[in-house]
């Protein structure tokens, strides 16, 4: 039997009034994109725990992605800008852990910007496939 | 009058105080005359119970306080939680000192009502390795040792029939032994960040070895002294400028000896072998949580993320609990050594933490524990 060829699985927090149309416009644009991404829904980036990027890490995730609406319009005034701050210490940690950069992304996404989403998406897979599966990645998990 | 700023010499009126003290006793005298005069409702203490062992105790009780004299140098534990929801005074070393400030910062510690007598410290010993290296170096029975003191870079250490044996700290920490890793590198060694900073550098001449170097930090260390002298328990005289510039260039010597040893304590790790080195590190690790019930800078109860979202089933190729501590600490951890010092399995954590605690602080330009004008550096940043 020949192996599937491996694609990262990327697990994408997306906010529920930006990032996350962003992505169903993408969805509804018909923009290619790989099939592997899990998308997350969270009321606002400042939901995001960096517990919670931990836990995707260590379940399998080859890449993280936080997403959130523009900063100036996040629908709880200011949550995005704690998402910036909280994001600093995150990436700060998990780079001295030894995690590749490409692994993490924060991006700011408004609910129209479906080709912007997929294109993030493709971006982000290619980097991670020349990197491989995650050094985090359990055994037994694909 | 006591005033901000001043730099004094003193010592415990009570002869009985003053020889037992590990300089001066000035220190004991003055957490004896907080209490006696109602500054403070307790006292922080040591409770001696032998050259290698002591117990923290939180004392009402004058004359426990007055029987605490003398500096444990291998009883490296931090006293910050002993005054969490206390009216208090407390000996503290710099890092205890910190500790108690990173607390304050969280609300945990009331430092309007905590009294903070600092100690000068040029490191403390795991008392373990302690009585490992009197074996082996010293040649010493440990049950033997009566006392033990520090004199120009050697150790010293005196048995039960008189007799001393001395020997370069830098020979011991060469053969692995000696002073604690955290505080080879610890470069607060003057606590600037108490209510008074005592110590034994600078007291010369006829004074040294029966007087304190007191240096008054702010508004509640001249309370603290004003109110020993008021109670006769101490007397006080300014400090020479010799004496002046003597304490300052061994601070100075110690501050620049713990940068060099620091970079010998951290060598680069390139980016590509991180990963391997932290989960080689942490592979014996028993998830016991000794490193997070002994961390003095913790503000979190049982309740906290690192041990509600781990378990011990999560086959995890790093545990759960060291991420989230590795992160929430990066700018509160003062590298105090509990952490290592309790662990069971014998990972050095406090190591491994100040890998990211500290180019986080030095980045931000924020020491933690030294005044409450550095908020957490959340809330800085958010401003
Ligand atoms: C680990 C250690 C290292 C030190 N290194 C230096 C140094 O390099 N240079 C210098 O000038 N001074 C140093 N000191 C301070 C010095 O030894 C004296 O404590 C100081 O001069 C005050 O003297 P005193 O006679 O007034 O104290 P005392 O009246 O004898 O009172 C000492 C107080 O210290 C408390 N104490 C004892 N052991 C500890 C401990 N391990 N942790 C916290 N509190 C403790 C006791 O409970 C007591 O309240 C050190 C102290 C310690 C504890
Ligand atoms: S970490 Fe610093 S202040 Fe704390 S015991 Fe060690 S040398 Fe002293
Ligand atoms: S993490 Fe370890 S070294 Fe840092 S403050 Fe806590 S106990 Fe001390
Ligand atoms: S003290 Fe040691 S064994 Fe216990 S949880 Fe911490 S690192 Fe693990
Ligand atoms: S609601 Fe989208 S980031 Fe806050």
């Amino acid at each position: 039997m020949t192996e599937r060829e491996w694609t990262p699985k990327i697990v994408a927090f997306c906010c529920n009034w930006c990032s996350y149309g962003g992505a169903d416009t993408a969805g509804m644009g018909r923009f290619q994109q790989p099939a592997s991404t899990r998308v997350i829904r969270v009321m606002c980036s400042g939901r995001i725990d960096p517990l919670h990027v931990f836990n995707a890490f260590l379940e399998g995730a080859d890449a993280v992605l936080v997403t959130g609406c523009h900063i100036g319009d996040c629908h709880y005034v200011n949550g995005n800008e704690k998402t910036q701050v909280k994001y600093q210490f995150l990436e700060e940690m998990l780079q001295q852990l030894g995690l590749e950069p490409d692994r993490l992304h924060l991006n700011w996404i408004s609910a129209s910007e479906g080709e912007r989403f997929a294109n993030f998406i493709n971006e982000v897979t290619a980097k991670v496939k020349e990197l491989g599966p995650s050094p985090l990645k359990p055994a037994g998990v694909r | 009058m006591v005033k901000v700023g001043d730099m004094l010499v003193g010592y415990a009126t009570d002869e009985n105080v003053r020889s037992r003290g590990a300089s001066g006793g000035l220190v004991t005298a003055v957490l004896a005359a907080a209490l006696e005069k109602g500054l403070v409702e307790n006292v922080v203490v040591m409770k001696h119970i032998n050259e290698f062992e002591a117990v923290p105790i939180v004392t009402d009780n004058v004359e426990e306080v007055l029987a605490s004299t003398g500096s444990l140098h291998s009883v490296p534990v931090n006293l910050a939680k002993y005054a969490m929801g206390r009216k208090v005074a407390m000996p503290a070393k710099p890092c205890d000192a910190q500790a108690v400030i990173e607390q304050g910062k969280r609300g945990m510690i009331d430092l309007d009502n905590t009294y903070v007598v600092g100690l000068n410290c040029g490191g403390s010993m795991h008392p373990v390795t302690t009585k490992k290296m009197l074996v082996e170096m010293y040649d010493i029975d440990p049950e033997d040792v009566v006392g033990e003191e520090i004199e120009k870079g050697k150790l010293i250490f005196k048995t039960k029939n008189g007799e001393e044996k001395a020997i370069a700290i830098d020979e011991l920490e060469e053969a692995g032994f000696g002073r604690r890793e955290s505080c080879r590198f610890c470069t607060l060694k003057i606590p600037v960040n108490a209510d008074l900073a005592c110590g034994n550098w600078g007291v010369i001449g006829d004074m040294a070895g029966n007087a304190t170097f007191c240096q008054v930090m702010n508004e509640k260390g001249v309370k603290l002294l004003e109110n020993a002298i008021e109670a006769g328990r101490i007397e006080v005289q300014p400090a020479s400028e010799k004496a002046i510039a003597i304490r300052a260039k061994v601070n100075s010597v110690m501050e620049d000896l713990g940068s060099t040893l620091e970079k010998e304590i951290f060598p680069d790790i390139p980016d590509e072998e991180r990963m391997q080195y932290y989960m080689e590190q942490m592979e014996d690790c028993i998830d016991c949580g000794a490193c997070k019930e002994v961390c003095p800078v913790c503000a979190c109860g049982e309740d906290s993320k690192c041990t509600m979202f781990h378990s011990l089933v999560d086959n995890y190729k790093m545990s759960m609990y060291h991420m989230v501590r590795l992160l929430h600490l990066s700018d509160s951890c003062i590298a105090c050594g509990q952490c290592s010092d309790v662990c069971p399995s014998d990972i050095p954590i406090t190591l491994l933490q100040s890998r990211f605690s500290i180019p986080s602080q030095r980045r931000r330009n924020y020491q933690p524990g030294i005044n409450l004008d550095t908020p957490p550096f959340f809330e800085v940043i958010l401003k």
